[in-house]
């Protein structure tokens, strides 16, 4: 197990854990999760083959409600 | 008659855009985006909150409506940008309403911070809507940079004080190449036929209907007065008179 911080807060991850994978766990499988990896926006196309590292700060984000 | 609204080379039948905050509920937002008739609706991005997970917004939108991101929240160009490119890079349109708000009395945008984040969003690649005081010249500037429209605010978001700023949104309209959608401030739907009569290509309406005691049935009402005041924008109004004339005959009475 190693550790990433998401969204401010310490997440355990496995090792070779894919941004995919984490975001389903998380239940997140919803129609829409934004990512950044360490400040770098990361595309959705890639969430399945970007495999997390020791130390990664990911921000999670989705589109809520507003005008 | 064939009147579509064209933003970047997309077409949209309404002309009529709605934001999908301040509902009490999301079934009752998809109820009024539907009795609305609009194409296009505004969405917020924001941090998940692992603590109070609430429902996906996208799954009550049917996919044919364009989802229109919009930056709020931002108050600096840079934070506007990164925003956008994480909307982007998670599958959300390419389309972004350029918000930069540093001023949350009256949630006024940020001129010099939206011209720079608007030059920086077309220049990668972003059809970009910016909300603006509607200032002539900066209007013009932002066309001038690429934007695909303007959207200058009638009165301060969430007021319904309905079109305060006027004859500058009527020069806005007067000079502009892009289309012009008055956002913000809209109150009633005579605010939305008034603005159309007046020359605007769209109006984008959120709080007056969220926040109606019946939003579908506000939805409605907006629906027809957009459409109503652009119908009599491509009928043409008749100019002012100082003097009356009168409408039946002047002889002949008995």
């Amino acid at each position: 197990m190693t550790t990433v911080v998401v969204n401010g807060r310490e997440q355990a991850v496995e090792h070779g854990e894919t941004v995919a994978r984490l975001l389903d766990r998380l239940g997140l499988g919803g129609r829409f999760a934004l990512v950044e990896r360490n400040g770098e926006p990361l595309e959705r196309e890639r969430y399945a083959d970007v495999e997390l590292a020791s130390g990664d700060r990911l921000v999670v984000a989705r589109p809520v409600a507003g005008g | 008659m064939d009147d579509t609204l064209t933003i970047a080379g997309r077409s949209f039948g309404s002309r009529l855009i709605l934001g999908t905050g301040k509902y009490e509920t999301f079934e009752l937002m998809r109820a009024a985006v539907g009795a609305s008739g609009a194409e296009m609706v505004t969405v917020a991005v924001r941090r998940i909150d692992f603590d109070e997970p609430t429902e996906d917004i996208t799954s009550f939108l049917p996919e044919e409506i364009l989802l229109l991101p919009n930056t709020s929240g931002c108050e600096t160009a840079e934070e506007a940008v990164r925003m956008a490119k994480l909307a982007r890079a998670g599958g959300l349109p390419d389309w972004i309403k350029l918000e930069v708000i540093p001023d949350p009395r009256y949630l006024l945008p940020d001129p010099v911070e939206t011209l720079r984040a608007a030059e920086a969003l077309v220049a990668d690649g972003f059809t970009v809507l910016p909300y603006m005081l509607p200032d002539p010249v900066l209007a013009k500037r932002l066309e001038e940079v690429g934007c695909a429209t303007v959207m200058p605010l009638a009165a301060p978001i969430g007021t319904g004080r309905g079109l305060k700023l006027r004859d500058s949104i009527r020069i806005m309209i007067e000079q502009a190449e892009i289309p012009v959608v008055v956002d913000a401030g809209l109150g009633a739907p005579s605010h939305a036929a008034e603005a159309m009569e007046l020359g605007a290509d769209a109006v984008l309406v959120n709080t007056a209907i969220a926040r109606a005691d019946d939003p579908v049935a506000m939805a409605r009402a907006f629906r027809l007065a957009a459409e109503a005041g652009r119908a009599a924008r491509l009928a043409g109004i008749m100019d002012e008179q100082e003097t009356a004339s009168p409408s039946s005959p002047v002889g002949g009475t008995v």
